[in-house]
């Protein structure tokens, strides 16, 4: 059953109209509202998350998740870019994610910033939002796998480090 | 004998060399990764090449055995220790491998070799051979070859290239396009700048390290295939001092297996390599004890991985 709602920016985004929408189309679809491309390693990780078929590509069936994906996260990124400017400084990053129950030191808000905001203006744009958290929900899932125990640290050995590290996926 | 000897003197020899330039081994193209500026914020290659100095560094004693390697001078990453190179080596080594002179390397002979890199850019259609342009003269220090190759790349004539000129330029073995992530990393590496670009300077230095990592490559590629299998990978990673498992070099294969063919091309073969030298680096580090073992808490945790993520590859 075709869903209406999604029909219509599937169509137009899928500009050659193949029946499935590939990476260069997404990427054109978005914005982060700065007027520069959406950000590529975002689209790709997306893909990667919804391309269930590993087609490459996005067929209508796994669009309308990943629209959703997409619409979620823009929601959220709009409550906390609390100053409505369309990025994020590094106190709305940290009320984010607090929010989401990460607890990190002061610290580690900075590291973040400086690796994902992309355009060097020491804020975070959506595009690179969305990036942050799906690298950190990765990474701490990863870790928690480790973390029987729960105490917040794990031992791992070099060889099992560097297996966790090279298989990580979104 | 001769070979295990060859290699273990010709490290030797790069570990010395190394301050003036010469010589390049696989194991300086390695440390040429972490001291390159860039990425990882190490200083650049000329001033102490990182990793060949804490190669001589002499080792805590009692500090081996983790590794499962009995002598304990390297445990991760470094050139495995003369002895060890006393075993016959795997099947298929000999000929390609260290006999080859290191003629390629690091002479300026090597930049003729049109195939290294892909050769995209002066075969490819469209762009016409390499001069073709009828350019302005090189910049003072930079090769005539070197600027044509740069013109070609550098398809907006902007004197700049970015990962995606670059990536138009490179090509595998099997005429596939270089995987985009494999080409911000070697940006990232070369742009002293810090502009995302790679201007005439740094592109000579990427250039040189593309072919370098070439030659590496077809080392490693004994049966010739032009992409690289579990046991290949195995071997190189021998060769370059890791101690891992076959198990493991199973697992970097299947992660890049990019056409469920058990292999890999070029393009993941440098990036699984850069990777691991910039893990077991961060992991050596955290290992203060060399027990091949650390505790580590969440956020130290993603301090080390934030930069090595390679979601979504395929």
């Amino acid at each position: 059953m075709l869903n209406r709602i999604f029909f219509y920016p599937f169509i137009r985004i899928d500009k050659d109209r193949s029946g499935s929408i590939s990476g260069n189309e997404l990427q054109q679809a978005l914005s982060n509202g700065t007027w520069t491309p959406f950000n590529p390693e975002t689209v790709r990780l997306m893909i990667g998350m919804f391309d269930r078929d590993r087609s490459g590509t996005i067929s209508f069936q796994e669009f309308q998740q990943l629209w959703k994906f997409v619409t979620d996260w823009q929601n959220c990124f709009r409550t906390y870019d609390r100053d409505n400017s369309g990025t994020i400084d590094k106190n709305e990053l940290k009320t984010a994610l607090t929010g989401f129950g990460y607890r990190l030191s002061d610290r580690f808000f900075d590291i973040l910033l400086v690796k994902f905001d992309r355009q060097g203006r020491g804020t975070i744009a959506f595009d690179d939002f969305v990036q942050c958290c799906v690298v950190m929900q990765t990474l701490t899932s990863a870790f928690r796998a480790y973390d029987t125990d729960q105490d917040g640290v794990i031992q791992i050995g070099y060889e099992q480090f560097l297996t966790l590290v090279f298989n990580l996926k979104s | 004998m001769s070979l295990s000897k060859q290699y273990g003197v010709s490290i030797k020899t790069q570990v010395k060399s190394c301050s003036n330039g010469r010589d390049v081994d696989v194991i300086t193209l390695i440390g040429v990764m972490v001291s390159s500026p860039g990425g990882y914020g190490a200083p650049p290659p000329q001033q102490g090449p990182g990793a060949p100095l804490s190669y001589s560094q002499a080792p805590p004693p009692n500090r081996g055995q983790i590794y499962g390697q009995p002598p304990p001078q390297q445990q991760y990453g470094q050139p495995p220790p003369q002895q060890q190179y006393g075993q016959p080596p795997p099947q298929g080594y000999q000929p390609q491998g260290y006999q080859q002179p290191p003629a390629s390397y690091g002479q300026p002979g090597g930049y003729q070799q049109g195939a290294y890199g892909g050769g995209a850019p002066p075969q490819g259609g469209g762009y016409g051979p390499p001069g073709g342009y009828g350019a302005p003269a090189p910049p003072p220090g930079v090769s005539q070859e070197l600027w044509n190759w740069f013109q070609a790349v550098d398809q907006d004539r902007s004197g700049k290239i970015t990962a995606i000129e670059l990536r138009q330029a490179l090509m595998n073995g099997n005429s596939t396009p270089f995987n985009e992530e494999t080409c911000r990393l070697m940006v990232g590496m070369f742009d002293k700048s810090k502009d995302g670009t790679i201007d005439i300077h740094e592109f000579a230095a990427l250039w040189k390290y593309v072919q370098d990592w070439k030659g590496c490559f077809e080392r490693f590629d004994t049966d010739r295939s032009g992409n690289i299998d579990a046991q290949e990978l195995g071997n190189a990673f021998r060769t370059f001092g890791y101690n891992l498992s076959p198990q493991f070099s199973d697992s970097v294969i299947r992660v890049f297996d990019r056409r469920g063919m058990r292999t890999i091309n070029f393009d993941d073969f440098i990036q699984a390599c850069v990777m691991l030298k910039t893990l077991t680096d961060k992991f050596r580090v955290k290992d203060t004890q060399q027990r091949g073992v650390i505790n580590i808490g969440y956020e130290e945790f993603l301090e080390m991985v934030l930069d090595n993520t390679i979601m979504a590859v395929k």
